[in-house]
């Protein structure tokens, strides 16, 4: 496994004016689960072709270990993949197909069958040694491919590209889970693309957030879900997104009307109010909304707590709270005063 | 989409060579259609050296010749629409249905290409004479459907099992009828898949001449049958022979470059 | 392959497909066979011979030697054409504009009625006037295909690999491309060779299409019979007289409807015979597999 370090990485298809990479940077630790998020074209495939070694950066370096890698091919670089769709040797058993890789570097029949008895126990695949890939579920061929993917023990990152598209819903979370499991237990680098934002929270170590080929945020779940660091990372993650609404600063404090929300150090001027649904409450004092619905989402110490909509002027914003009986057509909202999250020209300004 | 390495893979040399050993032998039969007679016979020369479009002014002149053509072209257009409107339903039942004897159906449609024709001529023609369709375009056209019907509905089948079932559950979740689904929606996904029936179905029957000639007499004679009656007084008129052979490579070619597209996509085949 | 639900409704679709199909192959396919148990002599003259033709055929030592022949031609142009009409797939050029241009080139050939095909090589290879013919002997090596049997056989086979490894080519393309980039990926990442490509990535998903490209071509090349009649006529002597052309001097030259009928029959029954080992044993690896 490897540490991974990548320097203004650029990539322009031929043919095409724009980048579709721009100057990305990017830092793996070993043994990281690192997640590359983002929506469709926004470049996060063209990164792991990037890695994979299976397209040339028009600028830019990649290196593993302190090894600049760039201008080696995958097989050089000895990462592995797993698709979007399981890739399997149809004409090979599983055991064929697991012992593909080992084989292919030289490993003698009988290391590379206590290999592939290890990952197979591992990913609980034991019972599908002797099968042939066709007769399999989406899922078994799935596990087969991450199998094959991790069965080098000398592998340096395995890249994983949306491996849980193709999966029924239903087996999602357990293929997620033996992922997570060997990752951890195997102390592996794992780069993971996807654009669920709650496969990348609850998979990842770190994430990076791409938007039209740059990087808008790198930081841990956590960081991602209390100080995002743009608009569209701040909208994208949570169910439902961040709670954007426009205010100013005057005085050293925000408004939004003129109703103060609280304190500030920034300098006055038009500004966006970013605030979790969860931080804030909508009751009888603060900012006056109109409450357009309320869903219960299920109950805490035996009252019913929810999702509020209710509208801001003429912005909706959500609210995550216990539902009393105070809530009225015409409402207040208050706003946790201490989360207050400030963007200017989209992106977190940092009060503190 | 990315499509990355192997996508844009380059010609191998190897290939420049095949293409030569394929373009010699039309070359030659190019440099035969601008040359008479006498200089095709009497002389080797690589390059014609009196080059002449008398072959073709007789063929463009002579109604014989392009009588035949026509009535060619009748005949394999009507096998091409019989063919495709035959097996898109049967290709349907084959891609999204098991059925009693599916397997053997299918190869049954094959082995009925498998009949040598020199002694199926005879019955050919009685059949064909005793329904009043001797001596027309309708009657090679479906004799042909025997060898193009079952190549069709394979490819086809190909073609459809490569689609998701989920559209067609989709369309009966919406509630469109089993008609509009398959005319508005299927067919046009396919497209390419049809495109391509077309080509192998023209190919196949263009190209046929023993039925094509035991089928037809005077009226419906096609451009095949005529090519192999060009003897003159000196002998076969290679010439004109060679000059109606270029041009029966002209339909055939403007089919290929319509169904080019589809043919490069290429086509994930199911059913064997 | 997953396959659908089991619907023998599903036949309904099929009607059309067999209506079509069973108008020209059933009608005739019985008048053979009725032919072939008759001793023919006019319209209202017949005598029931039984099987007396078909004991008749198989003693026939001219339907032997045309046998024989035949094996050994359709074997020798597979074993060229299908492993040929792969390289050639494989060496076609991906998703650029000249393998549109290369895929015309390649339809070229097959696009040409047969009897054109004989023409063109029995001009080209002629060694007086024709391009390979003048080639070969500007060579030194003394090359006449009405003259020499081997020579009428090397042209021959020449002929069918110019005419025919275009649709093996053109077959397998289509399968290949259809193959998604990540196969290739994958095994680039295992460290495949070149060879384990071809043999783990992409012969699996072209069995589909090799197993009609090659159905096609047994059933044609064991039919051929337009080419050869117009390139040697059968010659020099009967070296090169395949069972159609014997089957037709018998039909067409001497007339003998009966004994002709009974060779046709058996005649069907083994290219359908061959064809069918071959399909099945397709079919019992699929479900193996």
């Amino acid at each position: 496994m490897a540490g991974i370090e990548v320097r203004d990485l650029s990539h322009r298809y031929p043919g095409a004016k724009e980048l579709t990479l721009d100057g990305i940077d990017l830092q793996l630790a070993d043994g990281e689960a690192h997640a590359i998020l983002g929506g469709s074209g926004t470049g996060k495939t063209t990164l792991l072709n990037l890695l994979a070694g299976l397209l040339v950066p028009e600028r830019g370096s990649i290196k593993f270990d302190g090894r600049d890698v760039t201008g080696l091919s995958g097989a050089q670089r000895n990462v592995a993949q797993v698709f979007q769709f399981p890739v399997l040797y149809p004409s090979l058993d599983v055991t064929g197909n697991l012992e593909f890789p080992l084989r292919n570097r030289g490993w003698s029949r009988q290391a590379a069958r206590t290999r592939v008895l290890e990952v197979a126990r591992l990913l609980d695949l034991e019972a599908l040694l002797d099968r042939q890939p066709a007769g399999l579920s989406l899922f078994e061929k799935q596990l087969i491919a991450i199998g094959r993917a991790l069965v080098r023990p000398d592998v340096a990152v395995v890249l994983l590209d949306e491996p849980l598209t193709a999966v029924e819903p239903a087996t999602k979370w357990r293929l997620r889970r033996a992922l997570k499991t060997v990752q951890t237990e195997l102390g592996l680098t794992m780069v993971y693309v996807t654009h669920d934002q709650t496969e990348a929270l609850t998979f990842a170590d770190k994430i990076t957030m791409l938007h039209e080929g740059r990087v808008l945020q790198t930081g841990t779940p956590l960081e991602f879900y209390e100080r995002p660091a743009h608009q569209i990372v701040a909208h994208f993650i949570g169910s439902p997104g961040m709670n954007l609404i426009d205010a100013h600063v005057s005085a050293g404090a925000l408004h939004v009307g003129d109703i103060s929300v609280g304190p500030v150090s920034a300098a006055p001027g038009p500004c966006v109010l970013g605030f979790r649904p969860e931080w804030a409450e909508i009751g009888e004092v603060g900012i006056p909304v109109t409450v357009q619905s309320t869903r219960v989402t299920g109950t805490e110490e035996g009252v019913a707590v929810g999702l509020v909509a209710a509208h801001l002027g003429d912005q909706v914003v959500y609210t995550r709270q216990v539902l009393g009986g105070s809530l009225d057509h015409d409402a207040r909202l208050r706003i946790d005063a201490d989360r207050l999250i400030v963007f200017r020209d989209q992106h977190r300004f940092d009060h503190d | 989409m990315v499509d990355p390495v192997d996508d844009r893979r380059k010609a191998h040399w190897s290939l420049y060579v095949y293409c030569v050993y394929l373009l010699l032998p039309l070359y030659w039969l190019v440099g035969m259609a601008l040359k008479t007679n006498q200089d095709i016979v009497g002389k080797f020369e690589v390059v014609p050296g009196n080059p002449t479009l008398a072959n073709f002014a007789e063929i463009f002149t002579n109604p014989v010749w392009y009588q035949a053509f026509g009535n060619s072209l009748t005949y394999v257009t009507i096998n091409t629409i019989l063919s495709v409107a035959v097996a898109l339903p049967a290709a349907y039942a084959f891609s999204r249905y098991r059925f009693l004897g599916d397997r053997q159906l299918f190869f049954w449609l094959l082995t009925n290409r498998m009949a040598p024709p020199a002694v199926f001529l005879l019955p050919f023609f009685q059949l064909y004479s005793a329904v009043g369709l001797f001596d027309t375009s309708i009657a090679v056209a479906v004799a042909h459907c025997l060898f193009t019907v079952p190549l069709a509905v394979w490819i086809l089948e190909g073609f459809m099992s490569s689609v998701p079932r989920e559209l067609d559950e989709m369309a009966q979740v919406d509630g469109h009828s089993f008609g509009y689904f398959f005319f508005r929606l299927f067919i046009p996904v396919i497209r390419g898949g049809i495109g391509v029936t077309v080509f192998f179905c023209f190919m196949f029957s263009w190209v046929e001449l023993l039925i094509a000639r035991t089928l037809t007499a005077s009226e419906a004679k096609p451009i095949v049958v005529v090519m192999t009656r060009t003897v003159s007084a000196s002998g076969l008129d290679w010439g004109v022979l060679a000059a109606a052979g270029v041009l029966t490579i002209v339909p055939g070619l403007a089919v290929v470059w319509f169904v080019r597209r589809h043919l490069v996509r290429g086509f994930a085949m199911g059913r064997v | 392959m997953i396959k659908g639900v089991s619907n023998n409704r599903a036949w309904l679709a099929v009607v059309p497909v067999v209506l079509v199909v069973a108008f020209s192959a059933v009608v005739p396919l019985m008048t053979v066979v009725n032919y072939s148990v008759q001793d023919i002599f006019d319209v209202d003259t017949r005598l029931f011979v039984g099987l007396d033709w078909y004991r008749e055929t198989l003693r026939d030592p001219r339907f032997i030697d045309a046998l024989l022949r035949q094996v050994t031609f359709s074997a020798t142009v597979l074993v060229i054409e299908v492993p040929l009409g792969i390289w050639i797939a494989r060496a076609l050029p991906r998703d650029s504009r000249a393998t549109s241009a290369f895929l015309i080139l390649l339809a070229i050939p097959l696009l040409i009625p047969w009897n054109v095909v004989g023409t063109i090589w029995q001009i080209f290879a002629r060694p007086d006037i024709g391009l390979l013919g003048v080639s070969v002997a500007a060579l030194g090596i003394s090359f006449n295909y009405t003259g020499s049997s081997v020579d009428a056989w090397i042209t021959l086979i020449l002929m069918d690999i110019w005419h025919w490894t275009s649709l093996v080519a053109l077959l397998a393309f289509a399968g290949l491309a259809s193959i998604p980039s990540p196969c290739y990926q994958a095994a680039m990442l295992d460290g495949a060779s070149t060879w384990q490509v071809f043999r783990y990535v992409e012969l699996p998903r072209l069995k589909s299409v090799l197993t009609i490209a090659v159905l096609l071509r047994v059933m044609d090349s064991l039919m051929i019979y337009t080419e050869p009649f117009v390139l040697t006529g059968g010659g020099p002597g009967n070296s090169t007289t395949f069972l159609s052309q014997y089957l037709t001097s018998m039909a067409v030259g001497q007339f003998d409807l009966g004994p002709a009928a009974a060779f046709s029959v058996l005649y069907f029954l083994l290219i359908v015979l061959l064809c069918w080992l071959f399909y099945t044993s397709v079919m019992r690896s699929e479900a193996d597999g």
